[in-house]
């Protein structure tokens, strides 16, 4: 297990080595005039020089690649362009603010999935029938409609929750609850879908198995076969399924990070983009990977948990 | 009764052809499909049929509300809604095939390679894979963009590689998984190449789940498209109903009608994709319903059962399929008494019925099944459906074919014993323990404690079939439905199973129903033989008449193969075409 | 993330717009006003105001030297005094600076300094601070440093006098003086990362969340009490419109910036008082007036054609709602040099336009290229296009990456352009940034002696040579049609029930002591 892990933990570094390097190479294909654009359109030739060898503009690619390089693997991102802050900084807040609404949707897609996936497997018909359409709708709309439906309706007309902002839960539970519901929300519809479907789909499979039959003879309530036997084999395919629901979210977050002004890693994902801020977008690449590296690492942790042919090997 | 080899062709082309028509058949995805046609149809005529102009702006016509002369209103440029939303759904529609096609294709093809011959081909596709779920697609997309230009086709091949992965990990954990499967192992020694192996056995397996996912990628396709057109990275040339919905959000609060017709589209679509996709995935592999289906048996006071019988069957008949005309029955007029300490043999070759038959008794016909006449009576007493799902595990027990497939693998082997101890016959804990391990030392495992602790995966064939065996005489049943338990198992330790059956039922005074394609197994244990073929019993009586004196030419046919050939285990026929494995 | 996009538009717009911030009843280079100012309310400090901005203080952080102004105005005035401060309608007060006055030649400024200020780290303002603030500006990185272009050099006389030389007269350089080219930091903090000023309020770094959120407390010391009106500030940003609208009607904020195109309604009815001012003008801007990249614009009858071509009622119906005022000229209502005759140069004519392009040989219409770009809105280029259509001029729609649009436009490298520029308004920043040859926004450098005269005149001559000048600019320039101006859009400022306002004049912002607690 051991040598496993750190098979995985040395895959994860080297993934994280060509992932931002690909992605160093790309911000450099789509450039633009980066200092001009900084500085506004009547800021004059010289003082966009100025800031292009300011920023290392003028370098040649792979010594600024080395230059980036080199810094990041002592932890210094370097500074926001169109900001000045330094990367880490803009960053630190941010990840925890994505992760606490990340992780809470993927929690509540879970527990939901389980909860209408094994309804909907194990009723069959109308129950089935209904659960199956609510949730092909809920995967079918798209997220920033959601969040606006919810921001329209029950943040404004309603007033139940805040329409835009982010409070931290350090700070106030009832206000992080009154920020957080909506986004996490808007997250959730599409996880929940998702993961119902194949929480059904898998109890399905796995509820034509033989064992189930042999569960059946030996007296086993359906109830018992269904929760202890078909839904924690099932679950490996569902935690799989929710593993990438988690990086659609983080991909989610930056539409509803848009839509509630929610100051996290999505909404610095467009900013830093449009403004063509390298050091941002490649803190943010990092980060992203290295949340994922983790993440895999986690479910292939939990699969080796849940599948004994995995853990005994 | 595992086919050594797959499905003739024949067959595997009616299966197909019949399911257009099983997807047809339930409303949902009838109803689906007809969606998708309909999206497909506009998209390709959908420039001769618009009602209006969708590319003319007209000044005077701005944000016109839905009305006769605009039946959807007209948007910021006052341009026809409805015009625009049906010229849009032929680029929206290929966007998302363009993304799905090469998603497929590079991911499917990469699984199949890497999951059928593993080592250096799975550590760089999955090394690959891992990449592209990692890597922002936005950050890709827009750098994407800043080089190749406003092109929507080939943003969404970009996409349909980002996505790959998706396929890459459902096709290979598919195949990975089947690939040391019987039949793939006997298409492999039977000499096969592997070009045609993938394509016969192992494409076959990963075609349903790939079916679903690919819905699943088309309407994910469908909606980063019309996120990117959202975002202002489409084609401003195209109109496209993400290009839409940014026009309607921009007026949300002035006609908000606008957002309306594009997102109808999109969700629209979307759904019909994925319900297609479940209803496929139904039919493709017979699970329509997990719920058993209701038997139509006979009122109880039809039949007289003769008292002292431990297990009478009189006039069963079995069916699958809900709809009258065309259900299939597999049994038909079956009808035999077993009496206590008896041992009946059921037998007969693939397909003939009798597992149906046994599965019948227990209540555990697959989803779709059911008994449409006849009746099943226990202890001289007609049972319902009902009494019949409360008695197994208490006076009726059943013994598997095939022991590993028969153990949960995530339950160690003393948690499957014990837990319907515990739940059927109210034991405590360590009551339930103590009687496993003396179930154990019972069936003949020589270190129970050791094994109680170990999984499926650790145990030899021939000791997971005495655990089952120990399983299903732990509540001391009076009926033991025993299906094929041998066959599965090595020759050497089928005899000392065999044995072990034959004591315990002695010991119990069970009566006891063995399935059988074997006449050696008849001949060993049994007191009296029923022979099936094609749904009916076609000859029964002592084991001894049957075996000198076999009346029916079938019979013969049958223990003649036999003497011609021991060694064979499956008996091959002509008429084993009906699709219903025995 | 469209909106987004359309944030960075406003940017640039505003970065225009604060060129063109500037007094219209009074001449920047006379001696300080003496009126006293409008917003001397003396009431009691409020707790907080909730104000929703429109853009983060972006690449120059809160470095004064490098800061910009328009939008972003509210950052810096929150903690840097001006030595000059402008009324809302640009009339001239002390600030940092008590007195000033020129030379006769208009090129040395001698400001008075006063000797009472001290930056909230405690270090003393006086006349060598400013001198070091003015050079740092005029070579820093701000989006404004032109505003200096001027300055050949800044020394203090004495402790609390600080000359200022310049290379040319500059009509607008007191205005700009009150803007953020007068911005006044401690050069103590001028290597730290917390630059620090002598401003009304202190930015609370560790309350404030980058790109997102900036808490601002009160300067319990603060000199100029009349100028504080809060004991916190919190300013939001929102780059994107319907966010913001959403935050005003679920009642978050207290004043805000609106950039949307809709929702005004929706929002008075929550309450809101909406305080409209004209900005900017929205329209076509003819760059290639010598036809090096599509020959016909090189003839005055095509562009003249063009401006005839297009309805310019109709789009400010269809594009801005009604909200605004049709125009032909660049020069705002409030600038030197406005003609409220021009309004009716150019009205919509399509027949006059063929045959003027017909004049022009170009009976048959002819093909231009026309970029196209994500943060304006595509019903513009829709009915730009087919309104050009209908007059025989085919546009090919060409789209172009946001972050390339600037560069494109001001590249030289489009013969045309759809866009929305400021007005300013002083006619020597109208001439400056829009029509002298080295101006930002004539892309071609298009020479031309009739307007380098006027803006000799308007550089150096009296108030009303420089008025009579800007005016026969103004009626040169639509006579040819250098531009194709439709309309004036109406800036939306809103405030809620306890929040008063006072726009100001030539800035999309308000400046930031104008916001005030209303008093009951």
């Amino acid at each position: 297990m051991g040598r496993f892990i750190a098979r995985r933990i040395l895959a994860g570094i080297s993934l994280l080595f060509v992932i931002t390097s690909a992605a160093y190479f790309l911000l450099y294909l789509s450039g633009g005039d980066v200092a001009r654009n900084l500085l506004g359109p009547t800021a004059s030739d010289a003082q966009v020089a100025a800031k292009a060898t300011e920023l290392g503009l003028d370098q040649p690619l792979l010594n600024r690649y080395w230059d980036w390089l080199s810094g990041a693997l002592t932890g210094d991102f370097g500074t926001s362009w169109a900001s000045r802050a330094p990367v880490t900084e803009l960053l630190s807040g941010r990840v925890a603010v994505t992760l606490t609404i990340v992780v809470a949707a993927v929690i509540v897609s879970g527990i939901g999935a389980v909860v209408l996936g094994s309804l909907a497997s194990s009723r069959g018909g109308w129950v089935d029938r209904t659960i199956q359409v609510a949730s092909l709708v809920g995967a079918a709309v798209p997220g920033f409609l959601i969040a606006m439906v919810l921001v329209l309706v029950v943040a404004i007309n309603l007033g139940w929750f805040e329409p835009t902002g982010y409070i931290n839960p350090s700070t106030s539970i009832t206000g992080w609850l009154s920020t957080a519901v909506l986004p996490i929300t808007a997250l959730a519809v599409a996880g929940v879908a998702g993961v119902t479907q194949q929480v059904r789909g898998s109890m399905l499979d796995e509820r034509r198995k033989d064992y189930v039959r042999t569960l059946e003879c030996r007296g086993l309530s359906s109830r018992t076969i269904t929760y202890q036997h078909v839904l924690r084999n099932a679950s490996g395919p569902a935690l799989n399924v929710l593993a990438l629901m988690f990086v659609a979210m983080l991909g989610g977050a930056v539409v509803v990070e848009q839509v509630f002004s929610i100051p996290g890693l999505g909404k610095l994902t467009v900013t830093s983009t449009l403004s063509s801020d390298v050091p941002v977008i490649m803190g943010i690449v990092v980060v992203t990977v290295v949340l994922v590296v983790i993440l895999n690492l986690l479910i292939d942790l939990l699969q080796a948990w849940l599948n004994p042919k995995v853990r005994l090997s | 009764m595992t086919a050594p080899l797959a499905p003739t062709p024949r067959v595997a082309t009616r299966r197909r052809a019949s399911l257009l028509r099983s997807v047809l058949r339930q409303p949902l995805g009838a109803v689906a499909l007809a969606v998708i046609a309909l999206f497909v149809i506009v998209a390709i005529i959908g420039p001769w049929i618009v009602p209006g102009d969708a590319y003319t702006a007209h000044l005077d016509a701005i944000l016109l509300p839905p009305g006769p002369d605009h039946i959807l209103g007209t948007d910021p440029s006052g341009r026809d809604v409805l015009s625009r939303l049906i010229i849009a759904t032929r680029s929206s529609m290929l966007g998302a095939a363009i993304a799905l096609v090469v998603a497929a294709a590079i991911g499917i093809s990469t699984g199949l390679i890497a999951g059928y011959y593993r080592g250096w081909f799975e550590s760089v596709f999955s090394y690959g894979a891992s990449l592209f779920l990692a890597l922002p697609s936005m950050v890709v997309l827009l750098a994407a963009r800043s080089v190749i230009g406003p092109n929507l086709w080939w943003a969404m091949v970009i996409f349909g590689v980002i996505v790959s992965p998706a396929f890459y990990r459902l096709t290979f954990a598919t195949v990975a998984g089947v690939r040391h499967e019987l039949y793939v192992d006997a298409a492999r020694t039977s000499g096969l190449s592997d070009v045609r192996i993938v394509g016969r056995h192992i494409l076959s397996v990963v075609r349903a789940p790939v079916i679903i996912q690919a819905a699943g990628i088309a309407g994910v396709a469908i909606g980063i498209q019309a996120g990117l057109e959202f975002l202002g990275m489409g084609d401003a040339k195209l109109i496209t109903w993400g290009g839409m919905l940014n026009d309607g959000f921009q007026a949300i609060y002035r006609q908000p009608w606008l957002l309306a017709w594009p997102t109808l589209a999109l969700v629209l679509i979307s759904v019909a994709l994925t319900l297609v996709a479940n209803t496929l995935r139904d039919v493709l592999e017979r699970s329509s319903s997990a719920r058993r289906s209701r038997s139509s048996e006979q009122a109880p006071a039809v039949y007289t059962i003769p008292a002292g019988t431990a297990l009478s069957v009189r006039d069963l008949e079995v069916a699958y399929g809900d709809d009258k005309a065309k259900q299939a029955v597999v049994v038909r007029n079956v009808s035999f008494d077993v009496a206590p300490g008896e041992v009946l043999g059921l037998v007969g070759e693939s397909g003939s019925g009798k597992t149906q038959t046994a599965f019948a008794i227990l209540d555990v016909l697959p989803g779709g099944g059911r008994i449409t006449a006849g009746c099943v009576a226990l202890a001289g007493k007609v049972t319902t459906q009902a009494e019949r799902a409360h008695e197994r595990g208490r006076s009726v027990a059943y013994i598997p074919q095939e022991p590993m497939s028969n153990l949960d693998p995530s339950y160690t082997i003393g948690a499957q014993l014990t837990k319907p101890m515990r739940k059927c016959a109210k034991m405590t804990k360590t009551e339930a323990n103590a009687n496993a391990l003396r179930l154990l030392n019972r069936v003949g495992i020589a270190n129970p404690e050791r094994v109680m602790g170990l999984y499926p995966h650790q145990v030899s064939g021939g000791m997971a079939q005495r655990v089952l065996i120990a399983g299903a005489i732990a509540t001391e049943p009076d009926v033991l439905i025993a299906d094929e338990p041998t066959t599965a198992l090595d020759v050497t330790v089928q005899a000392e199973v065999l044995d072990l059956l034959r004591d315990l039922q002695a010991e119990f005074g069970m009566a006891m129903v063995i399935v059988t394609h074997n006449f050696g197994v008849v001949a060993d244990i049994c007191d009296r033989v029923a022979v099936m073929q094609d749904g009916s019993i076609v000859e029964t009586g002592d084991v001894e008449s049957v075996f000198d004196h076999p009346q029916h030419p079938y019979t013969r046919e049958l223990l003649g193969a036999i003497l011609d050939d021991a060694s064979v285990r499956e008996l091959p026929s002509p008429t084993t075409t009906n699709g219903v494995l025995s | 993330m469209k909106f987004s996009y359309r944030a960075t538009a406003v940017t640039a717009v505003g970065v225009l717009a604060l060129a063109a911030c500037s007094s219209s009843d009074n001449d920047p280079g006379a001696e300080p006003s003496s009126s006293t100012a409008s917003t001397e309310t003396g009431a009691a400090m409020a707790p907080l105001l909730n104000l929703g901005v429109v853009d983060s203080p972006g690449q120059g952080g809160f470095v004064a030297a490098d800061m910009s102004f328009a939008t972003k105005a509210p950052y810096g005035q929150a903690i840097y005094d001006t030595l000059v401060r402008a009324t809302p309608d640009n009339l001239l007060e002390p600030a940092l600076a008590s007195d000033w006055g020129y030379d006769s030649g208009k090129t040395e400024l001698t400001l008075k300094l006063r000797d009472d200020v001290k930056f909230t780290d405690g270090t003393d303002f006086n006349a060598d601070a400013a001198a070091q603030n003015i050079l740092r500006f005029r070579d820093g990185s701000a989006e404004n440093a032109n505003w200096l272009a001027n300055v050949s050099d800044a020394v203090a006389k004495d402790p609390h006098t600080l000359v200022i030389t310049l290379s040319a007269p500059d009509p607008a350089l007191l205005l700009n003086l009150s803007r953020a080219a007068g911005y006044q930091q401690s050069p103590a903090s001028f290597d730290t990362d917390t630059p620090v000023g002598s401003g009304p309020y202190v930015l609370d770094q560790a309350a404030s969340v980058v790109d997102a959120s900036y808490i601002f407390d009160a300067n319990p010391d603060y000199w100029a009490s009349d100028y504080q009106h809060y004991d916190e500030i919190a300013m939001t940003v929102f780059d994107d419109p319907v966010s913001m609208q959403n935050a005003l009607m679920g009642d978050q904020l207290d004043a805000a910036l609106f950039t949307g195109y809709q929702g005004f309604d929706q929002i008075e009815g929550a309450g809101y008082t909406a305080h409209e001012y004209a900005q900017d003008w929205e329209g076509l801007l003819l760059f290639d007036r010598t036809g090096q990249l599509s020959e016909p614009m090189g003839d005055v009858r095509v562009r003249q054609s063009i401006n005839f071509a297009i309805d310019k009622e109709g789009l400010l119906q269809g594009l801005a709602g009604g909200r605004g005022e049709v125009t032909t000229q660049v020069f705002g209502k409030e600038t030197p040099g406005y003609d409220a005759e021009l309004e009716y140069a150019y009205p919509y004519d399509p027949e006059k336009a063929k045959s003027l392009l017909a004049e022009a040989g170009y009976a048959d219409g002819f093909t231009i290229d026309f970029p196209t770009v994500s943060f304006v809105p595509q019903a513009t280029f829709d009915l730009v296009g087919q309104q050009l259509a209908e007059v025989g001029i085919t546009a090919n729609f060409t789209d172009i990456a946001p972050q390339d649009y600037f560069p494109t436009m001001l590249g030289g490298n489009v013969a045309l352009a759809s866009f929305r520029l400021e007005q300013p308004a002083t006619a020597w920043e109208t001439y400056s940034l829009e029509l002298s040859q080295g101006a930002p926004w004539n892309s071609f450098h298009t020479p031309d002696d009739a307007v380098a005269g006027y803006g000799e005149i308007i550089q150096t001559g009296s108030d009303a040579d420089s008025a009579a000048a800007a005016a026969e600019l103004n009626k040169y320039i639509v006579d040819q049609a250098w531009f194709n101006p439709w309309y004036r859009t109406i800036t939306t400022f809103y405030t809620d029930a306890e929040t008063d306002v006072t726009p100001q004049v030539g800035n999309v912002y308000p400046y930031l002591w104008n916001i005030v607690p209303v008093t009951n």
